[in-house]
């Protein structure tokens, strides 16, 4: 089979077997660029520290090929606006676009963006030595494919529509120093977090774990979070919405009670203010983005440098730990779809991964992770490899739906339960009816 | 009417026609657009082919939610608290800065610095200000040993936040508003009021400010209509959380139409807010009635 046929019969299977391919020979990297050279590339990107990272290496890349970027960095909860409002113009301004995975349904749905088999199937734009199959296989299913059984997941129709780029999963970090002083030890399951928290705020005078908690999108995350380990789901096979189960209720207690040991204010804490908490020392543990392992050795931002620990997301049922974060597509009405995709190639190639791992940014490939000059810079690198074995793609439903249902429904009912409004059952329970709604207007549910 | 009444009317009609043509296109073409797209059921990002006709369902469904009556019930708590603060303490401002006082004219420079700012940055600010651990409104509780609070974190709180930072931005503009109601005020009005012996009190509740009661009416009207469109300080600030306690109705709106991608139903809402808006600003206008001449005010 070839490898077109075997991209075309869809889904991440036939893109990683077609990795191990030969691609068509021939084509020296030269001749790639040598048309698109003084080509500019307009890039959609978000204020992001990995985004920070690439524009220390974009220099490389014109150097390289002659191909010229612009970028246009907005905050990254503007950026959906303005992306749809560009993408929806009959020409657009933006050839590449990052995304955050949860847009990739509603992107693709919409043809706002395009698959990009095409591009690796063409022998003049494709590098023959990508290797895909290199790319972690979690990041690159939750991120790139749409389409499946599910719509965002692999399986037959699943497409790949974007690569990622800032792709992150979740750790644990804790405070050796607080940790070893009050005798405790890193939480290795849900009951002994539940354990430790109270005692270890007691104890140490500051906040057991720092946490998001702000209404809409930022509480569901922190709630999510705990969720897929627990056991939970959002929906079953049918798409009935099944986010009020125990696990559900007993992911929202955890949260609560995350909440009510943590650093003062919580329910208003959105990543920024959850992230500052701990590298300012106000919290002796930190559950989340991987975005962390960065931030805490930078002496600039940090007061606890040299002071943190990592573990495994702990495990409760089972190992599940989040996928999300950035990707990268190419609109529908890109101007120069060919020249982004060769800076899409070139960004998420094995040399540059390397490069823009080094200036700071998230890795997305596996050799980036083993290589051992890597690893001598960055050591915690060890845990994040490990956790990467229980990335759960279907950490939450990103169909199109997704925001709706995230920002104007579970958003409301959780924070409700964490300030006390509502109860925890009623704060989910309160819920069940709209996102039913949603669903049955997204034609998931009879109406 | 006599051919040279017929000639003053084409003559009036030139004149006045370029500006209806740009308020047409400026105001009244975006508002029927608005209107017109309640009646469809449009996603953003989809081409205008897919949108589909709705009649007055999408009308139906949005009146029907209690969200949006929430929502309603919020804005107008929000006007009133912030929107009465803002008038009172931008009339006692500028009724202390009204004289010509050494240093006064830096305080006035200094008071209209806030409504400079962007709402964005204004949200920001008072995000750090309000911050439950690094922020400097609980530093400033600490000094007088009131206990930290979580100023973001709590419903009653964060509604708190968002009118004090809305005072915090836009007293200024009743102020410089007033004080320049106060600067027309007539001299000899004030020395005559003065000789009859009114004291400070008297002169300012009975004199000064009757006489600009037209700007206090305007400043009213002015800051209610922005009141009920503030978006993006609390944007910033909440997001409207915590739960849905700081959603104010322009928040609603643009959760409908940006996340939820109900174009159709967020210019439905936003009819709505039209209709409220232009309710009082009529209720306004008719109680003061600044726009007529001084004939007819008598």
């Amino acid at each position: 089979m070839k490898r077109r046929e075997l991209l075309k019969a869809g889904g991440l299977a036939g893109i990683l077997a077609a990795a191990q391919f030969p691609l068509i020979k021939g084509v020296l990297a030269q001749d790639r660029y040598a048309k698109y050279r003084g080509q500019t590339v307009v890039m959609s990107i978000p204020s992001h520290p990995h985004y920070d990272a690439m524009t220390k290496i974009l220099p490389d890349f014109t150097a390289e090929t002659g191909i010229k970027v612009e970028l246009d960095r907005i905050a990254m909860n503007r950026m959906k606006d303005k992306q749809i409002l560009e993408m929806a113009k009959p020409q657009g301004d933006y050839d590449l676009a990052c995304y955050i995975v949860m847009w990739k349904t509603e992107y693709a749905k919409k043809d706002l963006i395009v698959p990009l088999e095409p591009f690796f199937s063409n022998p003049a734009l494709a590098d023959p030595n990508y290797d895909m199959g290199d790319i972690v296989k979690g990041y690159l299913e939750v991120q790139g494919l749409v389409g499946g059984p599910k719509t965002y997941l692999p399986g037959p129709g699943a497409k790949l529509y974007g690569l990622p780029y800032g792709s992150e999963t979740s750790v644990l970090a804790y405070r050796k120093d607080i940790f070893e002083k009050h005798g405790f030890k890193a939480p290795q399951t849900y009951d002994d977090l539940r354990r430790i928290l109270a005692p270890l705020k007691e104890k140490s005078g500051i906040g057991a774990l720092s946490s998001r908690g702000q209404a809409g999108h930022q509480c569901v995350h922190a709630w999510l979070l705990h969720l897929n380990p627990l056991g939970g789901e959002v929906f079953d096979a049918n798409w009935k919405p099944v986010f009020n189960s125990q696990a559900g209720i007993d992911a929202l207690k955890i949260l609560k009670e995350i909440s009510d040991t943590g650093p003062a204010g919580i329910p208003g804490y959105g990543q920024g203010e959850m992230i500052n908490a701990f590298v300012q020392g106000q919290a002796a543990m930190y559950l989340d983005s991987i975005l962390i392992m960065g931030l805490v050795n930078d002496p600039s931002k940090s007061k606890v440098v040299g002071q943190v620990g990592y573990a495994l997301h702990p495990k409760g049922v089972r190992y599940a730990s989040q996928s999300g974060g950035l990707g990268l597509a190419i609109p529908k009405n890109a101007r120069n779809q060919d020249a982004a995709f060769l800076l899409l190639q070139w960004l998420t190639s094995k040399a540059a991964d390397i490069k823009v791992t080094r200036a700071g940014g998230n890795a997305s490939r596996m050799s980036t992770l083993n290589d051992p000059d890597i690893l001598r810079q960055f050591p915690d690198f060890e845990i994040l490899k490990e956790q990467l074995k229980y990335v759960e793609p279907d950490w939450r439903p990103i169909i199109a739906e997704w925001d709706e249902i995230n920002i104007q429904a579970l958003g409301v009912g959780i924070s409700e339960a964490l300030t006390g409004k509502r109860s925890i059952e009623d704060g989910l329970n309160s819920v069940v009816p709209k996102v039913t709604d949603i669903m049955k207007r997204g034609g998931y549910l009879k109406a | 009417m006599s051919t040279n009444s017929r000639s003053n009317a084409r003559a009036a009609w030139f004149f006045v026609l370029p500006a209806m043509i740009v308020m047409f296109v400026a105001c009244l073409y975006p508002v029927i657009s608005a209107i017109r797209l309640g009646f469809y059921d449009w996603s953003m990002g989809t081409p205008w082919a897919q949108a589909k006709w709705t009649g007055w369902t999408t009308f139906e469904i949005v009146f029907s939610d209690p969200a949006i009556w929430r929502s309603l019930w919020t804005t107008l708590k929000f006007a009133a608290v912030s929107v009465s603060a803002e008038m009172f303490l931008g009339i006692a401002l500028a009724l202390a800065l009204e004289g010509n006082l050494r240093g006064m004219a830096f305080f006035r420079t200094l008071f209209i610095l806030p409504m400079m700012v962007a709402p964005i940055a204004v949200g920001l600010t008072w995000r750090y200000l309000f911050d439950a651990q690094f922020g400097l409104v609980n530093a400033l509780l600490g000094v007088f040993n009131v206990a930290a609070k979580g100023w973001l974190a709590d419903e009653t709180l964060a509604f708190a936040a968002i009118i004090v930072s809305d005072i915090w931005q836009w007293t200024p503009f009743v102020f410089i508003m007033v004080i320049a109601g106060l600067a027309g005020v007539d001299a000899n009005v004030l020395e005559a009021a003065r000789i009859d012996g009114a004291r400070w009190w008297t002169l300012t509740t009975r004199v000064k400010l009757p006489m600009i009661a037209h700007v206090l009416a305007i400043t009213l009207v002015m800051r209610l209509i922005d009141a009920f469109r503030v978006l993006e300080v609390i944007y910033v600030l909440t997001f409207g959380g915590p739960g849905d306690s700081t959603e104010v109705l322009s928040m609603y709106i643009y959760k409908t139409a940006f996340i939820g991608q109900k174009l159709g139903a967020a210019s439905a809402i936003s009819v709505l807010l039209l209709a409220v808006v232009m309710l009082l600003t009529w209720l306004a206008l008719r109680m003061s009635n600044p726009l007529s001449d001084g004939e007819n005010r008598r």
